[in-house]
C-alpha cells in the first residue's frame, strides 16, 4: 500500500515521499500514531555530523521513538487494531557461526552491540512515514488503554533499563545521575523502580530541572558535597560539549572502585582524568540503545500509576502533524527547547 | 457499516490504450486499482468494499483480489454505460445489505493516492451530515468561456473548489437521490455531489489533497509513476 514518507535530504530540509509498502510473512504493517525527536535526530537535521556520514545516510527517514497500531499483520503474531511499539534496534541475521564478534547471545551486552546491527533514523530508515512495514520481533504489544503520548517514552525508558542491566548491580548501591535532561529524569524515574534499596542522587546544572526529578537527594554541578554522598556508580547522561566537565566530576566523586556508565553522546573527543582513574581503580561502561528484552521491561514500569504519572509530566506539548509543515514546525520547537521534556507528534497525515 | 465502492467500469478511452482500461495498467508491479483496494482495505473504518467493474474483467479482479490478499472485498458488481448509471447499480444491489444509516464511500479507481486521513474525515462527515464531497481549493485562476474563443467571466477564486473523491453518503440519502433523478430524467452525471443536491439535500466539503489526483491522460501517469519510483529510493 501507498504510504506518506518525510526524509530529511539535506541539512533543515525534509522531502515528501511516496512509498509502497509490502507485508512480508514475518512483518506486520504498523500505522505510525505519536512520535517524539531525539537528540540524534536534531543532529541530522542540523547537519551536525560530518559532511561524508551525512552523504552516506541523506535521504533518510528520522524519527526512533514512536507507538502505532497494527493494521495488517501476516505473521499472525498481532490482532489488526493492537496499540504497539517498535524497537529500533534491528538485528536482521542474528549471531552465527561465522560472525567474529559473538555478542548478541552475550547477555550483559546483547545485539545492540554487534556490528552487523540497524538502528532506524540512524544506518536504516526510521519512523517519519505515515506506515511502516516491520519485522514482527521488534514489535512490542502495549498497555491498550493508556496514552500513546506517554508510551512514546518506551524507547527512552528501555536505554535506562539497558543501562541498568549493563552493569549487574547487587541492589543497594547508591547510584549518581549526572544530566537533568529528560534521559538523566527518565534513568532516575526507573532506577527508583528498579533499584528500591539504594540511594539514586542526581546532579544537574539547572535547580529547576533537578526540582522535578523525584530522587534522594540532588545536587547542583560543583557543590563539594557529592563526594560525602558515596557514589558508588555513577551514570553520565549530559552528552554534547559538556560530557568532559561531567565525566570528571564523577571521577572526582565517585568512591574507590567504583563504576562509571557513559550515556550521553559527544561529537567530539573529550579529556578525561585518567590519572584519577587509575589512583581509583574505576570501570567504565559504555551504553547507548536497547534491545526487544529492555522494551519489554520498559512495558511493564508503566502498569505502576506513579512510575506513568512521572513519565506524563516530560510531555511539554502535543502537536498535531498533518503535512511536512507541521513537521518541521515540531523539529524546530526541538531545536530551541531548553525545557526538561519533549513535544510529542501525533501523525495525522 | 462503512463500505467502500470503488468505481472501476471506466474503458480509459483518453488514454488511448485498446488493450486494458487504465485502472489495470501496471505502475511498478501493481495495478493502479489495486494501490487504492490496498488503501481502503487496510483502513480500520472499512467495514466490506464493493467494486463496480466492467463484465468482462470481473474475472481479472477475482484474480487480483487472490494475489494481493485483499480480505475486505464482499461485492463485485456489473458496471453501466456511464459513471451515474454504475453507482445506481451499486446502490441497487447493495440495498439487501445496508441500512439507511450506513455509509458508501464511492472512490474512482484511478486515484491511488487517496490518503487513510481522507477516508477518516468522509467517514466522519458523512457520518454527521449525510452527505460529503473531497475537494481541494484551486491555485490557479479559473477562467469560465461560453464560446470557447473569449472569457466570458473569471468567477471570485476563493470561493472554487476542485472536486475529488471520494464522495461519501449515508445509504438512503444516495439511493433516493438516484430514484429522484431516474424519475426525473437526470441522467450522465459525472457526479453522485450533483444528483444529492438535485434532490435538495446539502453536501458538506472535506479537505482532499493534490496527490489525490486522477489518472486521466499519460500525464498523469508519468506523474504517478515518478512518485513511486522516488519512493524507492533504498539506503545501502
Amino acid at each position: 500500500m501507498l504510504s506518506k514518507s518525510f526524509k530529511i535530504v539535506e541539512p533543515k530540509r525534509f522531502d515528501l515521499y511516496i512509498e509502497d509498502i509490502n507485508c512480508s510473512n514475518t512483518e506486520a504493517i504498523v500505522k505510525i500514531e505519536n512520535a517524539a525527536v531525539c537528540k540524534a535526530d536534531i543532529r541530522y537535521y542540523l547537519g551536525k555530523r560530518d559532511e561524508r556520514t551525512l552523504g552516506l545516510k541523506y535521504p533518510m527517514n528520522l524519527l526512533h521513538e514512536a507507538v502505532g497500531t497494527i493494521i495488517e499483520d501476516k505473521s499472525g503474531k498481532f490482532k489488526v487494531g493492537t496499540k504497539v511499539t517498535l524497537v529500533p534496534n534491528l538485528i536482521l541475521n542474528r549471531c552465527d557461526k561465522e560472525c567474529i564478534h559473538k555478542v548478541c547471545n552475550k547477555k550483559e551486552l546483547g545485539e545492540n552491540y554487534c556490528p552487523h546491527a540497524k538502528f532506524a533514523s540512524s544506518n536504516y530508515n526510521g519512523f517519519s512515514k505515515e506506515f511502516v512495514s516491520y519485522p514482527v520481533t521488534n514489535i512490542i504489544k502495549i498497555p491498550q488503554s493508556l496514552d500513546l503520548s506517554v508510551m512514546v517514552f518506551s524507547e527512552l525508558i528501555s536505554v535506562a533499563c539497558s543501562a541498568y542491566r549493563r552493569v549487574e548491580l547487587k541492589g543497594d548501591e547508591t547510584i549518581g545521575i549526572w544530566g537533568d535532561g529528560v534521559l538523566g529524569y527518565i534513568l532516575s524515574s526507573v532506577f527508583k523502580f528498579l533499584h528500591p534499596n539504594g540511594k539514586i542522587i542526581a546532579v544537574g546544572k539547572h535547580k529547576d530541572k533537578l526540582l522535578k526529578f523525584s530522587c534522594y537527594k540532588t545536587f547542583l554541578s560543583g557543590d563539594h558535597e557529592i563526594r560525602n554522598s558515596f557514589i558508588d556508580v555513577g551514570f553520565e547522561c549530559v552528552g554534547g560539549n559538556f560530557t568532559g566537565s561531567a565525566i570528571n566530576e564523577i571521577i572526582n566523586s565517585i568512591k574507590i572502585g567504583g563504576k562509571i556508565i557513559l550515556t550521553g553522546v559527544s561529537e567530539n573527543e573529550v579529556e578525561i582524568n585518567t590519572r584519577k582513574i587509575l589512583e581509583k581503580g574505576l570501570s567504565f561502561y559504555g551504553v547507548t540503545r536497547s534491545n526487544v528484552d529492555d522494551f519489554k521491561l520498559a512495558i511493564e514500569l508503566f502498569n505502576n500509576e506513579l512510575f506513568y504519572s512521572n513519565i506524563k509530566k516530560m510531555i511539554l506539548s502535543e502537536n498535531r502533524v498533518t503535512n511536512i509543515v507541521d513537521f518541521y514546525k515540531v523539529f524546530e520547537m526541538e531545536c530551541e527547547n531548553k525545557q526538561l521534556g519533549k513535544n510529542i507528534m501525533k501523525f495525522l497525515f | 457499516m462503512n463500505i467502500g465502492v470503488i468505481l472501476a467500469g471506466g474503458v480509459g478511452s483518453r488514454m488511448g490504450i485498446i488493450d486494458k482500461p487504465k485502472q489495470f495498467i501496471d505502475v511498478y508491479g501493481k495495478p493502479v486499482i489495486i494501490y487504492v483496494l490496498e488503501t481502503f482495505d487496510n483502513h480500520p473504518d472499512i467495514d466490506h468494499i464493493a467494486i463496480v467493474c466492467l463484465k468482462e474483467w470481473v474475472e481479472d479482479i477475482k484474480i487480483l483480489i487472490r494475489k494481493y490478499e485483499l480480505n475486505k472485498v464482499r461485492w463485485i458488481i456489473e458496471g453501466g454505460a456511464t459513471r451515474q448509471e454504475s453507482v445506481h447499480n451499486a446502490v441497487e444491489n447493495l440495498q439487501q445489505y445496508c441500512s439507511n444509516e450506513d455509509i458508501l464511500i464511492i472512490h474512482d479507481s484511478v486515484r491511488p493516492l487517496v490518503s487513510h486521513r481522507i477516508i477518516t474525515d468522509n467517514i466522519r462527515e458523512a457520518t454527521k451530515h449525510g452527505a460529503v464531497d473531497t475537494v481541494i481549493s484551486t491555485s490557479d485562476t479559473i477562467v469560465k468561456s461560453v464560446n470557447n474563443t473569449t472569457i466570458s467571466e473569471i468567477p471570485k477564486r476563493s470561493e472554487l473548489y476542485s472536486g475529488q473523491t471520494p464522495q461519501s453518503f449515508k445509504f438512503y440519502l444516495i439511493k433516493q437521490s438516484h430514484e429522484h433523478a431516474v424519475k426525473n430524467s437526470i441522467e450522465n452525471s459525472t457526479d453522485d455531489c450533483q444528483l444529492v443536491l438535485k434532490f435538495g439535500y446539502p453536501v458538506n466539503l472535506v479537505m482532499g489533497e493534490k496527490l489525490n489526483f486522477k489518472i486521466t491522460s499519460f500525464d498523469d501517469l508519468l506523474l504517478l509513476k515518478a512518485i513511486i519510483k522516488m519512493g524507492k529510493t533504498e539506503m545501502v
